[in-house]
């Protein structure tokens, strides 16, 4: 990764990889994984129907946790080498994370009801994933309130390292917390292995969720690189015209 | 040896300040006072719910004094260019914000220290309760709010909605911590018990937070 984002100013802008073909391939990775989770895979014994659930809700933390990872990775490489680059990587990462982890949390419930027969309980899982949520959240809303140029990336950097130090002890604490208070309902979740049909469908599911992941990732990556080059141009015209 | 002139020197400044003005001091307290006042008869406080909840409360109570406190520590140092003049001396980003941490730490301790006999009779305390434990839970505790707190208040004096901007950092990042407060003074308030591992995991927290908070004191009070 370049030390900083210095492209010749009269060079032609450089033309992306198309990455239509990947797009294709990961829509076709998601139908086939829809296909598995609504009908290839067994109807689940105990659970009933609601238990396909499991195929998008699993993946969505999987991509989820995969962001965030290159968020804290990105993070690290901007406050090392000052690369507005890896704050580009950072701030994509970010945002795809937020929004797998709010499907997690969203399909999360919706099983949870029927199968528990509550919304949602103070387990450690679940309250690790909000905390994770609500930290993500506030990462993003301090890119929005603080103003563009170098503070930002740095701010947003150490507040990510922030995180990274973090999350492991939310978990510790979380799972002496709820440790403490039994939940009232035991996970009843395929714990205890696969049928292998629903592996089948469940590891279709993680490679078109990844991929998707990848894809938006990207996606935005490139949007925030053509963001802070039409920044660059702009305070170029705005000299040009003094 | 530097350092630590910087820090003494940070700190006592900003002890002097405080206490010739007593502005964070007197808002903060009304503040809290406030607080507990309104959460005494909206909860309808007798030791029962002290001794389920009690925990929670207070520390509901010091966390909003907490963020009054932490967010005049940095506003002060943008009145007046006085963060620049500061970046400008050969100090060390560290000492600076190891300062503004430490007069933060004592001013929010002294405000708690008067607070918690007020708690005690507003809330009916249970005979039970065991004071030692919940004061080496506010120390604790108060030193990883003060921590985290000193950093993003420095964060969020450059940024719109400072004042709003505070509470939405410092909050996420402190969930085990303020689990831990709430956890251990609830154990101490009702007298079932002691609380060594969520006292642990506090010093845990303190220690790595405060460490991770002076190793990027720079990358927080350069400004462009």
């Amino acid at each position: 990764m370049p030390s900083s984002f210095a492209s010749p100013p009269d060079a032609p802008a450089r033309e992306s990889p198309r990455p239509q073909l990947a797009i294709l391939a990961t829509l076709a990775l998601l139908l086939i994984a829809l296909y598995w989770a609504l009908i290839g895979a067994p109807t689940e014994a105990t659970m009933g129907t609601i238990q396909r659930i499991f195929y998008y809700h699993v993946p969505a933390a999987f991509a989820a946790w995969m962001a965030f990872g290159v968020n804290a990775l990105a993070s690290i490489v901007y406050l090392a080498r000052r690369s507005l680059k890896a704050d580009a990587w950072a701030v994509a990462a970010a945002e795809v994370g937020l929004a797998f982890l709010t499907i997690n949390l969203i399909t999360g419930p919706i099983w949870a009801r029927p199968v528990w027969g509550v919304w949602w309980v103070w387990d450690a899982r679940l309250t690790l994933t909000l905390a994770m949520w609500v930290m993500y959240a506030s990462y993003l809303i301090l890119r929005q309130l603080t103003p563009e140029g170098s503070l930002q990336p740095r701010l947003a950097a150490a507040l990510a390292i922030f995180f990274a130090a973090d999350i492991p002890i939310d978990y510790m604490s979380i799972r002496w917390w709820a440790t403490q208070h039994p939940s009232p309902v035991l996970f009843g979740g395929p714990d205890s292995g696969l049928a292998p049909r629903m592996l089948v469908a469940l590891l279709i599911s993680l490679a078109a969720f990844t991929c998707l992941m990848a894809i938006l990732v990207w996606m935005r990556y490139r949007q925030q690189l053509a963001r802070i080059e039409i920044t660059r141009l702009r305070q170029r015209l705005a000299l040009a015209e003094e | 040896m530097n350092d630590w002139r910087v820090f003494l020197a940070v700190l006592r400044r900003d002890l002097r300040i405080e206490l010739r003005t007593r502005e964070a001091m007197l808002a903060m307290g009304f503040y809290a006072l406030l607080v507990i006042v309104i959460f005494s008869f909206a909860f309808n406080a007798d030791a029962a719910l002290t001794a389920r909840a009690g925990g929670g409360l207070l520390w509901v109570a010091f966390l909003f004094a907490a963020l009054v406190a932490l967010d005049r520590a940095f506003l002060r140092e943008s009145a007046e260019a006085s963060l620049t003049g500061l970046q400008t001396t050969p100090a060390s980003p560290a000492a600076i914000v190891g300062g503004k941490f430490a007069s933060s730490f004592l001013l929010i301790l002294a405000l708690e220290a008067v607070l918690l006999p007020l708690f005690a009779v507003l809330f009916n305390a249970p005979p039970a309760t065991r004071w030692w434990g919940v004061i080496a839970t506010m120390l604790l505790g108060t030193w990883a709010l003060a921590a985290n707190g000193t950093y993003f208040s420095a964060m969020s004096v450059h940024a719109r909605q400072r004042g709003l901007l505070l509470p939405l950092l410092l909050l996420p990042v402190s969930i085990p911590a303020i689990l831990a407060m709430v956890q251990a003074t609830q154990v101490y308030l009702s007298g079932a018990g002691v609380a060594n591992y969520w006292l642990k995991l506090l010093v845990g927290y303190d220690i790595i937070f405060t460490l991770l908070g002076l190793a990027l004191a720079e990358v927080v009070l350069a400004v462009e």
